[in-house]
Protein backbone atom coordinates (compact mmCIF):
# COMPACT_ATOMS: atom_id res chain seq x y z
CA UNK A 1 0.00 0.00 0.00
CA UNK A 2 2.93 2.31 0.61
CA UNK A 3 5.66 1.14 -1.75
CA UNK A 4 4.04 -2.14 -2.86
CA UNK A 5 6.67 -4.32 -1.13
CA UNK A 6 4.23 -6.70 0.62
CA UNK A 7 2.02 -7.20 -2.44
CA UNK A 8 5.11 -7.75 -4.61
CA UNK A 9 6.53 -10.39 -2.26
CA UNK A 10 3.11 -12.04 -1.94
CA UNK A 11 2.70 -12.18 -5.71
CA UNK A 12 6.17 -13.68 -6.07
CA UNK A 13 5.50 -16.32 -3.39
CA UNK A 14 1.92 -16.94 -4.48
CA UNK A 15 0.38 -16.17 -1.09
CA UNK A 16 -2.12 -13.64 0.24
CA UNK A 17 -0.62 -10.13 0.72
CA UNK A 18 -2.32 -9.93 4.15
CA UNK A 19 0.03 -12.69 5.43
CA UNK A 20 3.13 -10.76 4.32
CA UNK A 21 1.74 -7.50 5.78
CA UNK A 22 1.07 -9.20 9.12
CA UNK A 23 4.59 -10.66 9.11
CA UNK A 24 6.11 -7.20 8.51
CA UNK A 25 3.84 -5.67 11.18
CA UNK A 26 4.80 -8.36 13.70
CA UNK A 27 8.52 -7.90 13.01
CA UNK A 28 8.10 -4.12 13.40
CA UNK A 29 6.29 -4.42 16.74
CA UNK A 30 8.77 -6.93 18.12
CA UNK A 31 12.06 -5.22 17.40
CA UNK A 32 11.53 -2.61 14.71
CA UNK A 33 13.33 -4.85 12.23
CA UNK A 34 10.24 -5.06 10.04
CA UNK A 35 10.35 -1.33 9.32
CA UNK A 36 14.02 -1.52 8.39
CA UNK A 37 13.42 -4.60 6.21
CA UNK A 38 10.50 -2.83 4.48
CA UNK A 39 12.61 0.26 3.77
CA UNK A 40 15.50 -1.83 2.40
CA UNK A 41 13.13 -3.93 0.26
CA UNK A 42 11.45 -0.78 -1.09
CA UNK A 43 14.82 0.59 -2.13
CA UNK A 44 16.52 -2.52 -3.48
CA UNK A 45 13.77 -4.82 -4.85
CA UNK A 46 12.72 -4.10 -8.43
CA UNK A 47 9.12 -3.11 -9.14
CA UNK A 48 6.80 -4.93 -11.52
CA UNK A 49 8.02 -2.58 -14.26
CA UNK A 50 11.63 -3.56 -13.54
CA UNK A 51 12.71 -0.20 -12.11
CA UNK A 52 13.98 0.44 -8.59
CA UNK A 53 13.00 3.09 -6.08
CA UNK A 54 16.01 5.31 -6.65
CA UNK A 55 15.10 5.63 -10.35
CA UNK A 56 11.98 7.52 -9.20
CA UNK A 57 14.26 10.26 -7.87
CA UNK A 58 15.49 11.06 -11.36
CA UNK A 59 12.68 13.30 -12.51
CA UNK A 60 9.07 12.60 -13.33
CA UNK A 61 5.92 12.69 -11.24
CA UNK A 62 6.38 12.83 -7.49
CA UNK A 63 10.18 12.82 -7.59
CA UNK A 64 10.46 16.08 -5.61
CA UNK A 65 8.13 14.83 -2.85
CA UNK A 66 10.01 11.52 -2.66
CA UNK A 67 13.37 13.26 -2.40
CA UNK A 68 12.22 15.78 0.23
CA UNK A 69 10.28 13.13 2.18
CA UNK A 70 13.23 10.73 2.24
CA UNK A 71 15.50 13.61 3.24
CA UNK A 72 13.19 14.62 6.12
CA UNK A 73 12.99 11.01 7.33
CA UNK A 74 16.78 10.76 7.25
CA UNK A 75 17.01 14.08 9.13
CA UNK A 76 14.59 12.84 11.76
CA UNK A 77 16.80 9.76 12.21
CA UNK A 78 19.85 11.99 12.68
CA UNK A 79 17.98 14.20 15.19
CA UNK A 80 16.79 11.11 17.06
CA UNK A 81 20.34 9.74 17.28
CA UNK A 82 21.49 13.13 18.61
CA UNK A 83 18.69 13.21 21.21
CA UNK A 84 19.49 9.69 22.42
CA UNK A 85 23.24 10.31 22.73
CA UNK A 86 24.37 8.17 19.77
CA UNK A 87 26.33 11.06 18.37
CA UNK A 88 29.83 11.77 17.14
CA UNK A 89 30.02 15.53 17.12
CA UNK A 90 28.09 18.53 15.79
CA UNK A 91 31.30 19.60 14.06
CA UNK A 92 31.28 16.44 11.94
CA UNK A 93 27.65 15.41 11.43
CA UNK A 94 26.03 18.71 10.35
CA UNK A 95 28.71 19.56 7.74
CA UNK A 96 28.40 15.96 6.50
CA UNK A 97 24.60 16.33 6.22
CA UNK A 98 24.91 19.64 4.32
CA UNK A 99 27.60 18.19 2.03
CA UNK A 100 25.45 15.10 1.35
CA UNK A 101 22.42 17.24 0.39
CA UNK A 102 24.55 19.50 -1.83
CA UNK A 103 26.29 16.52 -3.43
CA UNK A 104 22.94 14.83 -4.08
CA UNK A 105 21.63 17.98 -5.80
CA UNK A 106 24.68 18.24 -8.06
CA UNK A 107 24.71 14.48 -8.74
CA UNK A 108 21.01 14.53 -9.63
CA UNK A 109 21.49 17.30 -12.18
CA UNK A 110 24.23 15.44 -14.00
CA UNK A 111 22.79 11.91 -13.88
CA UNK A 112 19.03 12.38 -14.19
CA UNK A 113 17.37 10.60 -17.12
CA UNK A 114 17.46 12.59 -20.33
CA UNK A 115 14.15 14.07 -21.34
CA UNK A 116 12.82 14.81 -17.86
CA UNK A 117 13.45 18.49 -18.42
CA UNK A 118 15.72 18.90 -15.41
CA UNK A 119 18.73 16.80 -16.34
CA UNK A 120 22.01 18.37 -17.29
CA UNK A 121 22.50 15.61 -19.84
CA UNK A 122 19.09 16.09 -21.43
CA UNK A 123 19.43 16.44 -25.19
CA UNK A 124 18.85 19.79 -26.77
CA UNK A 125 15.52 20.19 -28.43
CA UNK A 126 15.53 20.63 -32.19
CA UNK A 127 15.08 24.36 -32.12
CA UNK A 128 17.91 24.79 -29.66
CA UNK A 129 20.08 22.44 -31.71
CA UNK A 130 19.39 24.40 -34.84
CA UNK A 131 20.50 27.55 -33.07
CA UNK A 132 23.56 25.88 -31.61
CA UNK A 133 22.18 26.98 -28.26
CA UNK A 134 23.76 26.33 -24.88
CA UNK A 135 23.17 22.96 -23.19
CA UNK A 136 20.36 22.57 -20.65
CA UNK A 137 22.62 22.54 -17.56
CA UNK A 138 23.46 26.16 -18.33
CA UNK A 139 19.80 27.14 -18.21
CA UNK A 140 17.42 28.37 -15.49
CA UNK A 141 16.28 25.68 -13.07
CA UNK A 142 19.15 23.24 -13.56
CA UNK A 143 21.71 26.01 -13.10
CA UNK A 144 20.05 27.24 -9.89
CA UNK A 145 19.96 23.68 -8.47
CA UNK A 146 23.62 23.09 -9.30
CA UNK A 147 24.43 26.49 -7.76
CA UNK A 148 22.51 25.59 -4.59
CA UNK A 149 24.33 22.22 -4.43
CA UNK A 150 27.74 23.89 -4.81
CA UNK A 151 26.83 26.47 -2.14
CA UNK A 152 25.79 23.70 0.27
CA UNK A 153 29.01 21.72 -0.28
CA UNK A 154 31.18 24.85 0.12
CA UNK A 155 29.15 25.90 3.16
CA UNK A 156 29.62 22.44 4.67
CA UNK A 157 33.38 22.66 4.11
CA UNK A 158 33.52 26.14 5.72
CA UNK A 159 31.35 24.94 8.63
CA UNK A 160 33.64 21.97 9.20
CA UNK A 161 36.78 24.14 9.13
CA UNK A 162 35.23 26.77 11.42
CA UNK A 163 33.96 24.17 13.92
CA UNK A 164 37.41 22.56 14.06
CA UNK A 165 39.32 25.86 14.35
CA UNK A 166 41.10 25.49 11.02
CA UNK A 167 39.31 28.27 9.16
CA UNK A 168 42.07 30.91 9.34
CA UNK A 169 44.77 28.52 8.11
CA UNK A 170 42.49 27.29 5.34
CA UNK A 171 41.65 30.92 4.51
CA UNK A 172 45.28 31.63 3.61
CA UNK A 173 45.40 28.59 1.33
CA UNK A 174 42.06 29.54 -0.26
CA UNK A 175 43.27 33.11 -0.85
CA UNK A 176 46.44 31.85 -2.58
CA UNK A 177 44.45 29.40 -4.69
CA UNK A 178 41.94 32.14 -5.60
CA UNK A 179 44.71 34.44 -6.79
CA UNK A 180 46.17 31.67 -8.98
CA UNK A 181 42.74 30.76 -10.39
CA UNK A 182 41.91 34.41 -11.19
CA UNK A 183 45.28 34.87 -12.91
CA UNK A 184 44.81 31.69 -14.95
CA UNK A 185 41.24 32.75 -15.75
CA UNK A 186 42.41 36.12 -17.09
CA UNK A 187 44.95 34.36 -19.30
CA UNK A 188 42.80 31.50 -20.61
CA UNK A 189 39.25 32.91 -20.48
CA UNK A 190 39.32 34.33 -24.05
CA UNK A 191 40.63 30.99 -25.35
CA UNK A 192 37.93 29.03 -23.50
CA UNK A 193 35.22 31.41 -24.66
CA UNK A 194 36.38 31.13 -28.27
CA UNK A 195 36.64 27.33 -28.02
CA UNK A 196 33.13 27.11 -26.62
CA UNK A 197 31.74 29.35 -29.36
CA UNK A 198 33.49 27.33 -32.07
CA UNK A 199 32.13 24.07 -30.63
CA UNK A 200 28.58 25.47 -30.57
CA UNK A 201 28.92 26.71 -34.15
CA UNK A 202 30.34 23.40 -35.32
CA UNK A 203 27.55 21.50 -33.58
CA UNK A 204 24.91 23.70 -35.20
CA UNK A 205 26.53 23.21 -38.63
CA UNK A 206 26.66 19.45 -38.17
CA UNK A 207 22.99 19.32 -37.19
CA UNK A 208 21.98 21.49 -40.15
CA UNK A 209 24.05 19.32 -42.49
CA UNK A 210 22.34 16.16 -41.20
CA UNK A 211 18.93 17.76 -41.60
CA UNK A 212 19.78 18.75 -45.19
CA UNK A 213 20.91 15.18 -45.92
CA UNK A 214 17.69 13.77 -44.43
CA UNK A 215 15.61 16.22 -46.45
CA UNK A 216 17.54 15.36 -49.63
CA UNK A 217 17.13 11.61 -49.04
CA UNK A 218 13.39 12.01 -48.45
CA UNK A 219 12.88 14.16 -51.55
CA UNK A 220 14.84 11.63 -53.59
CA UNK A 221 12.78 8.72 -52.28
CA UNK A 222 9.42 10.40 -52.73
CA UNK A 223 9.13 13.37 -55.06
CA UNK A 224 11.88 12.46 -57.54
CA UNK A 225 10.66 8.87 -57.81
CA UNK A 226 7.12 10.05 -58.45
CA UNK A 227 8.30 12.55 -61.08
CA UNK A 228 10.18 9.73 -62.83
CA UNK A 229 7.00 7.64 -62.84
CA UNK A 230 4.99 10.62 -64.12
CA UNK A 231 7.39 10.92 -67.06
CA UNK A 232 7.07 7.19 -67.80
CA UNK A 233 3.27 7.32 -67.74
CA UNK A 234 2.71 10.71 -69.34
CA UNK A 235 0.29 9.12 -71.83
CA UNK A 236 -2.15 8.09 -69.10
CA UNK A 237 -3.59 11.23 -67.45
CA UNK A 238 -5.67 9.32 -64.86
CA UNK A 239 -2.69 7.35 -63.63
CA UNK A 240 -0.57 10.52 -63.51
CA UNK A 241 -3.28 12.27 -61.49
CA UNK A 242 -3.46 9.31 -59.07
CA UNK A 243 0.33 9.37 -58.64
CA UNK A 244 0.24 13.12 -57.96
CA UNK A 245 -2.53 12.75 -55.36
CA UNK A 246 -0.71 9.94 -53.57
CA UNK A 247 2.53 11.94 -53.53
CA UNK A 248 0.69 15.00 -52.23
CA UNK A 249 -0.84 12.99 -49.37
CA UNK A 250 2.52 11.47 -48.48
CA UNK A 251 4.31 14.82 -48.59
CA UNK A 252 1.67 16.52 -46.43
CA UNK A 253 1.89 13.68 -43.87
CA UNK A 254 5.67 14.03 -43.80
CA UNK A 255 5.53 17.82 -43.43
CA UNK A 256 3.09 17.47 -40.52
CA UNK A 257 5.28 14.76 -38.95
CA UNK A 258 2.55 12.13 -38.76
CA UNK A 259 2.61 8.53 -39.99
CA UNK A 260 0.77 7.78 -43.20
CA UNK A 261 -2.66 6.19 -42.76
CA UNK A 262 -1.56 3.00 -44.51
CA UNK A 263 1.56 2.26 -42.51
CA UNK A 264 0.37 3.26 -39.03
CA UNK A 265 2.93 2.58 -36.32
CA UNK A 266 4.17 -0.91 -37.24
CA UNK A 267 7.39 -1.64 -39.13
CA UNK A 268 6.01 -4.92 -40.53
CA UNK A 269 2.84 -3.19 -41.79
CA UNK A 270 4.91 -0.36 -43.25
CA UNK A 271 7.20 -2.80 -45.10
CA UNK A 272 4.12 -4.56 -46.51
CA UNK A 273 2.71 -1.22 -47.66
CA UNK A 274 6.01 -0.26 -49.28
CA UNK A 275 6.12 -3.61 -51.12
CA UNK A 276 2.54 -3.09 -52.36
CA UNK A 277 3.36 0.45 -53.52
CA UNK A 278 6.41 -0.74 -55.46
CA UNK A 279 4.44 -3.58 -57.04
CA UNK A 280 1.73 -1.10 -58.10
CA UNK A 281 4.22 1.38 -59.50
CA UNK A 282 6.73 -0.89 -61.21
CA UNK A 283 5.06 -4.29 -61.61
CA UNK A 284 6.80 -7.50 -60.64
CA UNK A 285 6.49 -9.26 -57.29
CA UNK A 286 7.88 -8.30 -53.90
CA UNK A 287 7.72 -11.04 -51.26
CA UNK A 288 8.00 -9.80 -47.69
CA UNK A 289 8.73 -12.02 -44.68
CA UNK A 290 8.97 -10.40 -41.24
CA UNK A 291 9.98 -11.98 -37.95
CA UNK A 292 9.02 -9.79 -35.00
CA UNK A 293 7.73 -6.23 -35.18
CA UNK A 294 8.24 -2.85 -33.56
CA UNK A 295 6.88 0.69 -33.56
CA UNK A 296 8.11 3.14 -36.17
CA UNK A 297 10.62 4.95 -33.99
CA UNK A 298 13.40 6.97 -35.69
CA UNK A 299 15.66 3.90 -36.10
CA UNK A 300 12.87 1.78 -37.59
CA UNK A 301 11.84 4.69 -39.80
CA UNK A 302 15.40 4.95 -41.14
CA UNK A 303 15.47 1.21 -41.91
CA UNK A 304 12.09 1.53 -43.61
CA UNK A 305 13.27 4.44 -45.79
CA UNK A 306 16.46 2.61 -46.78
CA UNK A 307 14.57 -0.65 -47.43
CA UNK A 308 12.08 1.23 -49.59
CA UNK A 309 14.91 2.62 -51.70
CA UNK A 310 16.56 -0.82 -51.99
CA UNK A 311 13.26 -2.44 -53.05
CA UNK A 312 12.65 0.37 -55.57
CA UNK A 313 16.13 -0.10 -57.08
CA UNK A 314 15.60 -3.84 -57.27
CA UNK A 315 12.20 -3.36 -58.95
CA UNK A 316 13.57 -0.85 -61.46
CA UNK A 317 16.74 -2.68 -62.44
CA UNK A 318 16.00 -6.34 -61.71
CA UNK A 319 12.22 -6.60 -61.39
CA UNK A 320 11.86 -8.55 -64.62
CA UNK A 321 14.36 -11.21 -63.49
CA UNK A 322 12.12 -12.65 -60.80
CA UNK A 323 10.50 -11.82 -57.46
CA UNK A 324 12.27 -9.56 -54.99
CA UNK A 325 12.74 -11.13 -51.53
CA UNK A 326 12.53 -8.93 -48.44
CA UNK A 327 13.33 -10.50 -45.08
CA UNK A 328 13.07 -8.41 -41.90
CA UNK A 329 13.97 -9.53 -38.39
CA UNK A 330 13.22 -7.40 -35.34
CA UNK A 331 14.80 -8.37 -32.02
CA UNK A 332 14.96 -6.40 -28.76
CA UNK A 333 18.54 -5.47 -29.67
CA UNK A 334 18.41 -4.74 -33.39
CA UNK A 335 16.50 -4.46 -36.64
CA UNK A 336 17.85 -6.23 -39.72
CA UNK A 337 16.39 -6.14 -43.23
CA UNK A 338 17.67 -8.03 -46.28
CA UNK A 339 16.52 -7.12 -49.81
CA UNK A 340 17.57 -9.59 -52.52
CA UNK A 341 16.89 -9.50 -56.25
CA UNK A 342 17.72 -11.90 -59.08
CA UNK A 343 19.06 -9.33 -61.55
CA UNK A 344 22.49 -9.06 -63.15
CA UNK A 345 24.03 -7.32 -60.10
CA UNK A 346 26.15 -4.14 -60.13
CA UNK A 347 29.28 -2.64 -58.62
CA UNK A 348 28.39 0.05 -56.03
CA UNK A 349 31.84 1.66 -56.52
CA UNK A 350 30.98 2.79 -60.04
CA UNK A 351 27.84 4.74 -59.10
CA UNK A 352 28.11 8.37 -60.30
CA UNK A 353 28.57 10.96 -57.52
CA UNK A 354 25.35 12.79 -58.41
CA UNK A 355 23.22 9.64 -57.90
CA UNK A 356 21.86 9.75 -54.38
CA UNK A 357 19.83 6.52 -54.31
CA UNK A 358 22.36 4.08 -52.84
CA UNK A 359 24.86 6.56 -51.42
CA UNK A 360 22.49 8.85 -49.48
CA UNK A 361 19.08 7.18 -49.26
CA UNK A 362 20.50 3.82 -48.19
CA UNK A 363 24.08 3.99 -46.85
CA UNK A 364 24.04 7.64 -45.66
CA UNK A 365 20.61 7.31 -44.05
CA UNK A 366 21.60 4.17 -42.11
CA UNK A 367 24.89 5.70 -40.93
CA UNK A 368 23.15 8.90 -39.75
CA UNK A 369 20.99 6.73 -37.47
CA UNK A 370 23.91 4.69 -36.11
CA UNK A 371 23.34 1.69 -38.35
CA UNK A 372 25.01 0.20 -41.39
CA UNK A 373 24.17 -0.87 -44.93
CA UNK A 374 26.11 -3.20 -47.17
CA UNK A 375 25.63 -4.38 -50.75
CA UNK A 376 26.96 -7.65 -52.08
CA UNK A 377 26.39 -10.24 -54.77
CA UNK A 378 23.58 -12.63 -53.87
CA UNK A 379 24.18 -16.36 -53.45
CA UNK A 380 22.33 -17.26 -56.66
CA UNK A 381 23.21 -14.11 -58.60
CA UNK A 382 21.62 -10.68 -58.26
CA UNK A 383 22.26 -8.21 -55.47
CA UNK A 384 21.64 -8.41 -51.74
CA UNK A 385 21.29 -5.28 -49.59
CA UNK A 386 21.72 -5.77 -45.85
CA UNK A 387 20.45 -3.07 -43.47
CA UNK A 388 21.12 -3.20 -39.76
CA UNK A 389 20.54 -0.80 -36.87
CA UNK A 390 20.59 -1.21 -33.08
CA UNK A 391 17.56 -0.46 -30.94
CA UNK A 392 17.75 1.63 -27.78
CA UNK A 393 14.72 0.03 -26.14
CA UNK A 394 12.95 -3.23 -26.59
CA UNK B 1 -19.12 -3.72 -7.46
CA UNK B 2 -15.61 -2.23 -7.77
CA UNK B 3 -13.08 -2.66 -5.01
CA UNK B 4 -12.33 0.55 -3.11
CA UNK B 5 -8.73 1.65 -3.26
CA UNK B 6 -7.35 3.51 -0.25
CA UNK B 7 -5.74 6.92 -0.76
CA UNK B 8 -2.22 6.14 0.45
CA UNK B 9 -1.37 9.78 1.16
CA UNK B 10 -4.44 10.38 3.33
CA UNK B 11 -4.00 7.03 5.09
CA UNK B 12 -0.33 7.70 5.88
CA UNK B 13 -1.06 11.27 6.95
CA UNK B 14 -3.85 10.05 9.26
CA UNK B 15 -1.70 7.39 10.88
CA UNK B 16 1.43 9.50 11.45
CA UNK B 17 -0.45 12.61 12.62
CA UNK B 18 -2.52 10.40 14.92
CA UNK B 19 0.69 8.91 16.34
CA UNK B 20 2.13 12.41 16.85
CA UNK B 21 -1.10 13.44 18.58
CA UNK B 22 -0.87 10.46 20.93
CA UNK B 23 2.72 11.45 21.85
CA UNK B 24 1.69 15.06 22.55
CA UNK B 25 -1.30 13.87 24.61
CA UNK B 26 0.89 11.57 26.69
CA UNK B 27 3.31 14.47 27.24
CA UNK B 28 0.42 16.72 28.27
CA UNK B 29 -0.78 14.08 30.73
CA UNK B 30 2.80 13.90 32.00
CA UNK B 31 2.91 10.21 31.19
CA UNK B 32 6.08 10.85 29.22
CA UNK B 33 8.59 13.73 29.25
CA UNK B 34 8.71 15.13 25.72
CA UNK B 35 11.56 17.58 25.17
CA UNK B 36 12.20 19.64 22.05
CA UNK B 37 15.05 17.27 21.15
CA UNK B 38 12.49 14.46 20.96
CA UNK B 39 9.68 16.50 19.41
CA UNK B 40 11.81 17.79 16.51
CA UNK B 41 12.56 14.35 15.00
CA UNK B 42 8.93 13.28 15.49
CA UNK B 43 7.60 16.33 13.61
CA UNK B 44 10.25 15.96 10.89
CA UNK B 45 9.48 12.25 10.48
CA UNK B 46 5.74 13.04 10.25
CA UNK B 47 6.26 15.54 7.46
CA UNK B 48 8.75 13.22 5.73
CA UNK B 49 6.43 10.21 5.83
CA UNK B 50 3.51 12.21 4.38
CA UNK B 51 5.64 13.67 1.59
CA UNK B 52 7.17 10.27 0.79
CA UNK B 53 3.76 8.60 0.61
CA UNK B 54 2.44 11.38 -1.62
CA UNK B 55 5.48 11.19 -3.90
CA UNK B 56 5.32 7.39 -4.19
CA UNK B 57 1.61 7.39 -4.97
CA UNK B 58 2.05 10.14 -7.58
CA UNK B 59 4.95 8.31 -9.21
CA UNK B 60 2.72 5.27 -9.75
CA UNK B 61 -0.03 7.32 -11.38
CA UNK B 62 -0.18 7.00 -15.16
Amino acid sequence: MIAGVCSGIAERLGIDPIIVRLAFLGATMLSGAGLLAYALAAVFLPSAQGDRLWTRFSGGRGSLEIAVGAGLLALSGVLLLRATGWWFSDAIVWPAVAAAVGGALIWHQFTAAPGDGTAATAPLDQEAQAEGAKPSFLRGRALSKIGLGIALVLGAALMFLWANGALSAAGDAVLAATVVVVALGLIFAPLWWRLGRNLATERGERIRSQERAELGAHLHDSVLQTLALVQQRAGNPREVAALARRQERELRAWLQDRPSARTGDSLAAALGAVAADVEDAHGGAVEVVTVGDCALDPAADAVLGAAREAILNAAKFAGAAGPIDVFAEVTPASIEVFVRDRGPGFDPNVIPVDRHGVRESIIGRMERHGGSASLRAGAGGGTEVELSVGRTAG
Amino acid sequence: MGRRVADVTSLTAGVVIGALGVLLLLDNLEAIDMKFAHLAPAVTATAGAILLARGLSRSRER
